[in-house]
C-alpha cells in the first residue's frame, strides 16, 4: 500500500530499535560492533537450525503439532546458543579489562558490561526483525494489501511488524536480563529468560487457529512489556547496589 | 582495583571508558563499505522494474563477456563453462593489466599514471554515472532537461576529478566521490549475467590471493617497489580520517606519504624523510576503464598502509596494499622505523586513518547487488558476511603484520552465506513467518 505504508511498517517493527540504536549505540563504535557480531550470530544459528529442518520442509499442514517442535527446538538452540554468547563476552569482557590495564585507563564499568549486553541484545533483536519481518515487507511498498486466511482482520504486514516489534523487545532486553543472571549467578533470572522466550514463541502459535491473531499479538504485547519491566527492575536494582557500594568505600 | 570513583551522582555519565573510543578506526572502514553496499541496492532495485526485465536485451559487451554470453535457455552445465571460461579471461586481462601497471611504476611514468587516472575518473563519472543518471531519471519520471543534467553532471564529474586527486580538497568530498566511484562501477559490473557473476567474483578472490602471497605476485612486487622507494603506491583509495580529539588537528593533507612534500607537510617531511621526490603526493591509481564497447577491467591499485603507532590508545593501523581490484594489507618496515624515531612524525602519521582500495568497495557491492536481485534475506545475509570478513580481515592483518589479501575472506563468506540462505533458510523463514509463527 505504497511507499507510505512500508515505510510505516518498517518503523513500526524497528522504531524502538532505531531509537536505541540513534541514541545509545552510534556513540560508541565498540557497540556497533558488538551489535554487527551479535546479529551474525544469531544468523549462523538460524542457519543451522534451517539446515536441520530443511528436511521437513515445506510443513504441508496448519496443525500446531509440527510448528510447535519447530518452536521447542528452535527455542532451546537459541538459549542454548546464548550461553556460548555468554561465555565469549567473559572473554571478550577479560581481553578488554587486559587493554585497559595495559593502557592505564580504567577497567569496565557496570554501565558499559551492561550496554554490551543491551548491543548483543539488540543485534539478536535486529537481526530477528530483519529476517522475519523486514525480508517480507517489499510488496507492502506496492500498491496493495495482503491478509492471511487465518487472520482476515488485519494485514499480514501489520501483524508481522508488531509481532516483530514485540520480539525485538524481548530479545534486547533478555540478553541484559540473561547476562546480569549468569554473572550474580542467580537462578531465578537464567531461568526467565529462556521462560519468557519460549512463552513468547508458543503465543505465536495461537495464530495458527483462525482468528487467534486477535488474541495472540496482545499476548505478545504483554509478555514484551513483562520482559521489558522485568530487565527494569533487575538493572534499576543492579545499579543503586552497585552505587551504594561504591559510595560506602 | 579501580581507580577511585568521583561522587556518584554524575560519574557514570561523564567518565570515559575504554569502549569509548576503541573500534573507531573499523566503524570509520566499515560505514562507507556500508553506505556503499546500500546505495547500490537501492539503484539496483529501483531500476531492476518489470519493465527492464521483461525487456531482456542482450548483456552489453565486456571485457567479463568476452567468450560466453550467458542466455537463459543454455543448460545449467554450459552455463557453469561458459562463466568459468569467461571468468578466467577477466582475470587474465586483469593480471595483465596489473603486470603493465607494475611496469609503468618501475620506469617512473607517474605522470602519465596520474593522468590516465584523471581521466578514466572522469569518464567514469561523466560517462557510467551518466547513464545511471538517465536511466533514473526515467524511472522516477523527474523533471529535468537535457542541457540542465549536461551540465550538472559535468559539474559533478569535473569536481570528481579534481577531489579525487587534490591534497587541499576536504576529506569529506574526497570520500563522497570515492563512495560514488565505487557505487557507479559496481551498479555497471552487477549488470552481468549471474552465473558469470558468481564465478567471477570466486575466481578474483582467488587471484587476489595469489597475486598478494606469492612471491611473483604483480601485487606484491609492486608494494615492494612502492616501499622500497618510500613511495604511496598508485591507488584509488577510500581514506577513512580518524576523529581523535586527544591530537591536534590533523593536517588536510591526503596522501600520508611524507617523501612526497605537499604543503602541510612540509616540515615534518623534510625533518625526517631526505629522498623526498618532486613528484606532488597525488595517489595515482590506474582506473582502467574503456568506452563500453569492449571494457577492460579495472586495474585499481587499492591502496592501505597498515601501521601501528605507538600511541596504544589509538590504535591506528595503516594497511598498505597494491594490486588490482583486491586488497593487499602489508606494513612498510622501513616506514616504521622512520616513524618511530620522529615523534613528530609519528604523531602526523597516527592521525592518518586506516585507507581502503576502492576496488573492495566495487566488489563487496557487487556481491550485494547481485544478492539483491534475489531477495532481500540474502542481501541481509550477504551485508552482515561481508563485514564480518572485513573485520576478520583487519584482525588477521594485526597479527600477521604482512601482505594479507582482503577480498578473499569477505567474498568467501558472502558467496556461502548467500547459497546457504538462498537454499537452506529461506524455506524456513518464509515458511514460518507466512504463518505468523515466530520465535
Amino acid at each position: 500500500m505504497t511507499v507510505a505504508a512500508g515505510v510505516g511498517y518498517v518503523l513500526i517493527a524497528l522504531g524502538p530499535a532505531l531509537s536505541l540504536l540513534a541514541s545509545v549505540i552510534a556513540k560508541k563504535p565498540f557497540l556497533i560492533l558488538t551489535l554487527l557480531s551479535s546479529t551474525l550470530f544469531w544468523l549462523i544459528s538460524l542457519i543451522i537450525l534451517a539446515g536441520a529442518w530443511r528436511a521437513f520442509l515445506p510443513v504441508k499442514s496448519t496443525e500446531l503439532w509440527p510448528y510447535s517442535i519447530l518452536i521447542l527446538t528452535s527455542v532451546g538452540f537459541q538459549e542454548g546458543i546464548r550461553i556460548g554468547f555468554w561465555r565469549l563476552f567473559k572473554k571478550m569482557e577479560d581481553m578488554l579489562n587486559a587493554f585497559a590495564d595495559r593502557v592505564s585507563k580504567p577497567r569496565l564499568f557496570l554501565t558499559d558490561k551492561m550496554l554490551l549486553a543491551l548491543a548483543g541484545g539488540l543485534g539478536h533483536g535486529l537481526a530477528h526483525a530483519v529476517f522475519f519481518c523486514l525480508s517480507l515487507l517489499t510488496p507492502a511498498f506496492g500498491p496493495a494489501t495482503f491478509y492471511v486466511d487465518k487472520c482476515p482482520s488485519i494485514p499480514f504486514f501489520l501483524i508481522s511488524a508488531i509481532i516483530a516489534l514485540g520480539f525485538v523487545i524481548i530479545h534486547t532486553f533478555s540478553m541484559v536480563i540473561a547476562f546480569n543472571g549468569y554473572t550474580e549467578g542467580k537462578r531465578k533470572d537464567q531461568i526467565f529468560v529462556p521462560f519468557a522466550h519460549l512463552i513468547a514463541a508458543l503465543i505465536t502459535l495461537i495464530n495458527l487457529v483462525p482468528g487467534g491473531c486477535n488474541i495472540g499479538l496482545p499476548l505478545l504485547c504483554i509478555m514484551a512489556g513483562t520482559t521489558l519491566y522485568y530487565s527494569w527492575q533487575l538493572v534499576w536494582r543492579r545499579l543503586t547496589e552497585h552505587q551504594t557500594t561504591r559510595s560506602s568505600d | 582495583m579501580p581507580p577511585p570513583d568521583d561522587p556518584p551522582s554524575t560519574t557514570t555519565t561523564t567518565r570515559t571508558s575504554i569502549i569509548d573510543s576503541l573500534g573507531v578506526e573499523i566503524v570509520g572502514v566499515m560505514s562507507p563499505v556500508s553506505i556503499c553496499m546500500l546505495l547500490v541496492v537501492l539503484i539496483l532495485t529501483s531500476l531492476s522494474s518489470p519493465s527492464t526485465t521483461s525487456s531482456t536485451s542482450p548483456p552489453p559487451v565486456t571485457a567479463a563477456t568476452l567468450i560466453y554470453v550467458e542466455s537463459d535457455s543454455d543448460s545449467p552445465s554450459h552455463k557453469l563453462l561458459g562463466a568459468v571460461l569467461d571468468a578466467a579471461a577477466f582475470v587474465a586481462l586483469i593480471a595483465a593489466a596489473t603486470f603493465l601497471l607494475v611496469l609503468l611504476y618501475y620506469y617512473n611514468f607517474t605522470s602519465f599514471l596520474k593522468n590516465y587516472l584523471r581521466f578514466s575518473v572522469f569518464f567514469v563519472l561523466f560517462s557510467m554515472g551518466g547513464s545511471i543518471m538517465a536511466s533514473l531519471l526515467q524511472h522516477f519520471s523527474i523533471p529535468l532537461d537535457a542541457p540542465t543534467s549536461f551540465i550538472l553532471l559535468f559539474n559533478f564529474a569535473i569536481l570528481g576529478v579534481l577531489s579525487v586527486f587534490s591534497p587541499a580538497v576536504p576529506i569529506l568530498l574526497r570520500q563522497s566521490y570515492m563512495v560514488s566511484v565505487a557505487v557507479i562501477v559496481a551498479v555497471w559490473f552487477a549488470r552481468l549475467p549471474e552465473w558469470t557473476t558468481w564465478v567471477l567474483l570466486i575466481a578474483l578472490a582467488l587471484y587476489d590471493l595469489a597475486a598478494v602471497l606469492c612471491p611473483h605476485g604483480p601485487l606484491r612486487i609492486l608494494v615492494e617497489l612502492a616501499s622500497s622507494r618510500d613511495e604511496e603506491l598508485p591507488a584509488l583509495v577510500y581514506e577513512a580520517r580518524p576523529t581523535d580529539s586527544s591530537h591536534p588537528v590533523s593536517p588536510p593533507a591526503s596522501t600520508p606519504v611524507a617523501s612526497l612534500g605537499s604543503v602541510e607537510m612540509q616540515p615534518v617531511s623534510e625533518a625526517s624523510n631526505s629522498n623526498s621526490s618532486s613528484v606532488d603526493e597525488e595517489e595515482r591509481s590506474p582506473l582502467v576503464s574503456s568506452p563500453p564497447v569492449v571494457r577492460e577491467n579495472l586495474s585499481n591499485f587499492n591502496h592501505e598502509q597498515v601501521r601501528e603507532s605507538n600511541n596504544s590508545n589509538h590504535a591506528v593501523v595503516e594497511m598498505e596494499t597494491g594490486e588490482s581490484e583486491t586488497l593487499a594489507l602489508v606494513e612498510r618496515e622501513g616506514f616504521r622505523s622512520s616513524s618511530n624515531s620522529d615523534s613528530e612524525f609519528e604523531m602526523f602519521d597516527s592521525t592518518r586513518g586506516i585507507r581502503l582500495g576502492l576496488g573492495d568497495f566495487v566488489f563487496y557491492s557487487v556481491l550485494v547487488g547481485r544478492a539483491a536481485m534475489y531477495d532481500l534475506m540474502t542481501v541481509y545475509a550477504c551485508y552482515l558476511a561481508i563485514i564480518s570478513g572485513l573485520g576478520c580481515t583487519l584482525i588477521l592483518l594485526s597479527v600477521f603484520r604482512h601482505a594479507l589479501p582482503a577480498l578473499p575472506i569477505s567474498i568467501t563468506l558472502g558467496v556461502i552465506f548467500y547459497f546457504l540462505t538462498r537454499l537452506l533458510m529461506e524455506p524456513f523463514v518464509v515458511g514460518a513467518s507466512t504463518n505468523l509463527v515466530m520465535f
